[in-house]
């Protein structure tokens, strides 16, 4: 009990904890925020009818999806953007929202080509317009369909952050790491780690709980 | 369909179990006497290493070739591989082991002929090569403090006289109003040298090292924590200026510089340690 207390409290451990906690909800959610704008337009793209747009779309997705966060992560912030004077957590924002980018894209494409395409049609024989059976068609059913992939979308996404310690970020992970190397006890401080990224996902659930009640 | 599909696998798996197997035949051959764990050296390849440990052999007249070395990338992760019994002793410096065991009491222990290899490793700065100008205002720094005794006091308030119940002391950098500002990678993943405090701070004899040599060339300091595997990727692309690197001393007949990635420059040593090895107290 001492042990723990030594390990996770004493002379502000519990502050430099919950700073490092800070960095990866900042960029998480800033990521999960922007991959899913951009991840929307790069599954309208590829659904889309514009040929080469599609193709870039097809084209991100396998990169995107086929690389390692991390080799991705450590090529912009040492390579494209090394010069650029961008601040470490803004590149980790950008090549987490590139990440997510292509998963949601693709998320938002399965739950597209899970709705039979007739309800279009006949809403468009109703007199609908394209933008309208979109809205009130399409739209509320890809969102029930992509809730569930969504969900562990975001719990693997703030999993994936723990990498940004390669990138001068002083992470939860990080943080954690610190505290294993001064203290020397590993064991019981990657448990601690270990449990508060769990508190983050069941978090992360409980929010999606959440607006299914409201409904 | 199916069927097919049950016959491909069975075969495959049929195949890599004896894969498997003849594999473990070829190992079981020269049986391995010790487990032994060291933290990766970055440039080092396994080649380079084996003929490191071959010319170690001859110097310490102890045979090792036939221990089986596996390769951690942080004391951490060496430390819990002795924990948990899938090494039976590991190597690093003497005092990160002395470091270990006051954390740790009556767990660890120094292993038998601990120090047989007779090796030890010096610490130096690493910098890009085209920083020449800095590198030697660095290493100039180094010998100044070695001839007037910082460097011994500092290794003392830092490494030697540390109580076993206390971290290392924090460290004050000085600030010098419009002067540049060297950036500093510091891993955090070596203590007693390279440590974070509780309260996130850098700190260690690395780092107040560092803080003398920033007063003694009137330079700011700006600590950059990074992961010990980028170092060198930071140290090209401009990120950090400086960083702290472990050298073989060209005296025990060992390349000096098999740790070094191109592009980097080492300035002067400033500290030696012993390697030792230590195993789990029976």
């Amino acid at each position: 009990m001492e042990l723990i207390y030594k390990i996770f409290i004493a002379n502000g451990a519990w502050q430099t904890i919950l700073n490092g906690l800070w960095a990866t909800v900042q960029i998480s959610a800033l990521s999960l925020l922007f991959g899913t704008l951009l991840g929307a337009l790069i599954c309208f793209f590829r659904v889309g009818k514009i040929k080469p747009l599609k193709i870039f779309a097809q084209g991100y997705i396998s990169i995107i999806r086929g690389a390692p966060v991390l080799m991705l992560l450590m090529l912009l912030f040492y390579g494209v953007f090394a010069r650029s004077g961008l601040s470490p957590i803004t590149v980790a924002v950008v090549t987490f929202s590139l990440h997510t980018a292509a998963h949601v894209a693709e998320l938002l494409r399965a739950a597209l080509m899970a709705i039979d395409t007739g309800q279009v049609e006949a809403a468009r024989t109703l007199g609908f317009s394209k933008f309208q059976a979109f809205k009130l068609v399409t739209l509320p059913q890809i969102l029930k369909i992509a809730k569930p992939v969504y969900q562990s979308t975001v719990i693997n996404l703030i999993q994936w952050t723990s990498v940004v310690g390669y990138v001068t970020i002083t992470d939860l992970t990080r943080v954690i790491n610190n505290i294993a190397s001064r203290t020397m006890q590993p064991m019981i401080t990657i448990i601690g780690g270990m449990i508060i990224y769990l508190a983050l996902s069941y978090i992360v659930q409980g929010i999606f709980k959440l607006t299914e009640a409201k409904k | 369909m199916k069927k097919i599909l049950t016959l491909i696998l069975t075969a495959l798996m049929a195949v890599g179990f004896t894969g498997c197997g003849e594999n473990n035949n070829a190992q079981n051959s020269l049986p391995p006497d010790l487990k032994v764990g060291i933290i990766k050296n970055l440039n080092a390849s396994e080649n380079l290493y084996d003929d490191m440990i071959k010319k170690a052999e001859e110097l310490g007249g102890r045979k090792v070739t036939n221990h089986k070395y596996s390769f951690y990338d942080s004391l951490t992760l060496l430390q819990m591989g002795i924990e948990s019994g899938s090494l039976d002793e590991i190597s690093t410096y003497k005092n990160v082991a002395n470091y270990l065991m006051a954390k740790n009491p009556n767990k660890f222990e120094f292993a038998p002929n601990h120090d047989y290899l007779k090796l030890s490793d010096k610490f130096a700065f690493a910098m890009r090569e085209t920083d020449t100008e800095l590198k030697n205002s660095v290493s100039a720094a180094v010998e100044a403090m070695q001839n007037d005794g910082t460097l011994e006091n500092l290794t003392k308030t830092y490494i030697t006289d540390l109580k076993p119940d206390e971290d290392p002391p924090a460290v004050a950098f000085e600030n010098f109003d419009g002067a540049d500002t060297l950036k500093v990678g510091i891993t955090g993943d070596l203590p007693p040298m390279d440590l974070i405090l509780a309260d996130g701070t850098p700190a260690g004899f690395n780092t107040a090292l560092l803080s003398e040599i920033g007063k003694r060339l009137q330079k700011n300091i700006e600590i950059v924590q990074i992961d010990s595997a980028s170092r060198a990727a930071a140290l090209q692309s401009g990120k950090i200026d400086i960083s702290f690197w472990a050298i073989i001393p060209t005296d025990t007949n060992l390349p000096a510089d098999m740790d070094k990635p191109q592009g980097v420059e080492l300035s002067a040593p400033y500290f030696q340690d012993d390697i030792v090895h230590i195993d789990l107290k029976k």
